[in-house]
């Protein structure tokens, strides 16, 4: 079976995600229930179901697994080196079901690949330009004018190694700031960038979300949403987490042209801290973040079963960005 | 003797197709060379990858996307959105799409009856073409009823307001020569303006087509065919009649001739209604239906004119004519509102023009022979611009 008839024949179910929530304000449709419950028996097949492997996303099921899941936290100890390899490259990557994109990026996802550091640790970034474009990597933090990655163009072929003390503790995001930024942005050279505060945080279940945006037709408005890439990833496969333990999910927003963007969870509250700097947070389900703005959201899930995060702006949503915490004990 | 001395040996013929054997090895040398000569001149653009939204209707539950790849590259459809969501679709036909190859895209979809909707079709290359509905209307597909909605509709606008016009047969019958030339050229000048008409239509709709289907080629094929076909009946009418091949017609073969060109305008006419009710686009009022009514009685009178200075016409010959120019706009009709092809459209009102055209000139020859002042006496010169202001001025009810 190629791509197409396979795309061909999983079509009907590919948008019943946001029709679900439709539907449920159509009291003249509650004749044949069209939304899956979880817990429910299945509907019929020709209804659209509402996650699961109709949905039409693609990659498989652990294809973002590693920009999900953050590298590993490591005690305090100033002066230790994290070092970690970056190289731009140009590369055509699947955004939506059968919808390919000809991306800029870091290490060849989009978004880049997560860094971690500890407050104090010397973080070495040694960066590569394989792209065919002059490309840098912008670091949001503190640090000197000549590691800002603002007026060292590397052009391509070239390289440079960013080198400074990661501070201060939070979540933080790095990007390309070659001009035209937005297009620089928008072809996706961008990435999460996390540095642990000395005091570590208390265990966890550690995620990262970065919300993405594709605009592949140019026209200046995105065509797709996701989180961590894909449109509807996971929607298609559920983040499985233990109710027994916090989720944190380490948060940022990098979508270009869109003035803002959120992140609304169904079914619960969490602690939302600002660009996780402080211990200053809010309690609530609805974060609205600006292109660049960040924080950390710590969840802890008061019941089991399928609870749906998603861009509480609807149209977001309905052009792939929403997906469901599978909850169990 | 002159054919015997230029004539060649029989195997000579073959070398016709010489030339044709050369451009076929020609055009798999340069196949072979691949992109060397293109890389030698330059870069080709990447391909537009915009689908041809052809026609959306709304079904109950659903909405159907008509689309077609203009572009010489394939096309495939990756996502479809409604209203700038991402929806579930299947595709009736296939998903990618060769050269001016059509399919119909199927979205289940509770739509809201009379609000707009903007319908996007998204590309693998992730190029969205959109296309805007003013009002969601439903579409009614084929069913006996609907069938014979178009055909009252084109009983109406065609065969009726004809039939009525031809019933002015006995008060031009007392008419001196004078006026039966001016009523002559009132049918000379509704036909240029139908032409006209019919060219304009011709030429919109030919600019929707992807350029693929060479409209305008398409439009002059169409002229010529009609025009030439025309001719070409004109003359056995002639020879039929018992006399010379280049004399004018008169008579009932002239008004058979009108009828025929004034048909296949109506044709065209009954095209447009059906597609525009079809597609929603055309409040068919009964202000619109008494409009076309009006318009196209003075066309009852085209056929009429030639009849007049004396020819016998039985009851039977006058209710053919009436239905030869009339009930093509119940066929129109239906093809429009079952069918909705815009390259058919295009066709048929270019069959039109050159319809037009061709008695046009028919007529014209006529009024010049038979008009006491011949072409430039007031009669004729009067009766023509009037046919024109009188097509104006009820075209006004229509457009």
């Amino acid at each position: 079976m190629t791509r197409r008839q396979l795309l061909a024949a999983t079509a009907p179910a590919v948008a019943a995600v946001p029709l679900a929530k439709l539907a449920l304000d159509k009291p003249a449709q509650a004749a044949t229930p069209h939304v899956h419950y979880p817990g429910m028996a299945m509907d019929a097949p020709t209804h659209a179901a509402m996650h699961g492997h109709d949905v039409p996303a693609p990659g498989g099921p652990k294809a973002l697994d590693d920009l999900l899941h953050p590298p590993p936290v490591l005690p305090h100890k100033p002066g230790r080196v994290r070092e970690y390899e970056l190289t731009a490259v140009d590369r055509e990557i699947e955004v939506a079901k059968g919808v390919f994109f000809n991306a800029w990026t870091y290490n060849g996802t989009v978004p880049g690949p997560v860094i971690r550091a500890t407050e104090d640790d010397l973080l070495r970034v040694n960066f590569t330009n394989g792209g065919s474009h002059p490309h840098t990597i912008h670091f949001h933090g503190i640090h000197p004018a000549g590691m800002d990655g603002v007026f060292e163009i590397v052009e391509p072929g070239g390289s440079f190694t960013y080198q400074f003390p990661a501070r201060p503790y939070g979540m933080h995001l790095y990007h390309c700031h070659a001009t035209p930024l937005k297009k620089h942005i928008a072809k996706g050279l961008y990435g999460a960038f996390i540095i642990d505060p000395p005091e570590p945080r208390p265990p966890a279940q550690e995620l990262v979300m970065v919300l993405t945006g594709f605009d592949t037709d140019g026209d200046g408005e995105n065509n797709f949403y996701g989180v961590n890439g894909p449109a509807f990833y996971y929607a298609k496969y559920p983040i499985r987490v233990r109710r027994s333990q916090t989720v944190r999910i380490y948060l940022a927003n990098l979508t270009e042209f869109d003035l803002i963007n959120s992140l609304h969870l169904h079914g619960d509250f969490f602690r939302y801290y600002p660009t996780g700097s402080s211990d200053h947070f809010e309690y609530t389900d609805t974060v609205m973040l600006c292109q660049g703005q960040r924080g950390i959201i710590e969840i802890d899930f008061a019941h089991t079963g399928r609870f749906m995060f998603h861009a509480h702006q609807s149209e977001f949503t309905e052009l792939g960005w929403m997906g469901f915490f599978e909850v169990v004990d | 003797m002159d054919s015997a001395a230029h004539e060649l040996p029989r195997g000579w013929r073959l070398w016709a197709l010489l030339p044709l054997l050369l451009l076929v090895g020609v055009v798999a040398v340069f196949a072979a060379s691949g992109t060397t000569l293109l890389d030698l001149v330059g870069r080709a653009p990447p391909p537009a990858d915009l689908f041809d939204i052809r026609r959306v209707e709304f079904k109950p539950g659903e909405i159907r996307i008509r689309v077609t790849n203009p572009q010489r590259q394939e096309l495939t459809i990756a996502t479809v959105t409604v209203d700038d969501a991402i929806v579930p679709y299947t595709v009736d036909g296939s998903a990618t799409l060769g050269r001016l190859r059509s399919s119909t895209i199927v979205v289940p979809f509770q739509w809201v009856e009379d609000d707009p909707y903007s319908v996007g079709v998204t590309s693998s290359s992730g190029i969205q073409s959109t296309f805007d509905v003013p009002a969601a209307v439903e579409a009614r597909g084929a069913s006996s009823r609907g069938f014979l909605g178009y055909a009252l509709i084109g009983l109406l606008v065609g065969v009726v307001p004809v039939a009525l016009g031809v019933g002015w047969l006995p008060s031009l019958r007392g008419s001196g020569p004078g006026w039966i030339a001016g009523f002559m050229a009132l049918t000379a000048g509704l036909l240029s303006f139908l032409a006209v008409d019919a060219l304009t239509e011709a030429l919109d709709l030919q600019a929707r087509l992807p350029s693929g289907f060479q409209g305008p080629g398409l439009i002059l094929l169409g002229v010529a065919a009609s025009y030439l076909g025309l001719t070409f009946v004109s003359q056995r009418f002639s020879a039929a009649a018992g006399r010379e091949r280049s004399a004018p017609l008169e008579g009932v073969a002239l008004a058979t001739l009108v009828a025929i060109g004034i048909g296949l305008h109506n044709l065209g006419e009954g095209l447009a209604i059906g597609s525009s009710i079809a597609l929603g686009e055309l409040a068919l009022g009964t202000f619109l239906i008494v409009g076309f009514m009006v318009h196209n009685v003075t066309e009852g009178l085209g056929i009429a004119a030639p009849i007049a200075d004396g020819a016998r016409a039985s009851l039977g010959r006058l209710a053919v004519l009436a239905l030869v120019a009339g009930a093509p706009a119940i066929l129109g009709a239906w093809i429009g509102g079952f069918i909705t092809s815009d390259v058919l459209g295009v066709l048929f009102f270019a069959l039109a023009v050159g319809a037009a055209l061709q008695v046009l000139v028919e007529v014209g020859r006529y009024v010049a022979r038979r008009a006491p002042g011949g072409l430039r006496s007031g009669p004729v010169i009067g009766g023509y611009l009037a046919g024109i202001v009188v097509m104006y001025v009820t075209g006004l009810l229509v457009a």
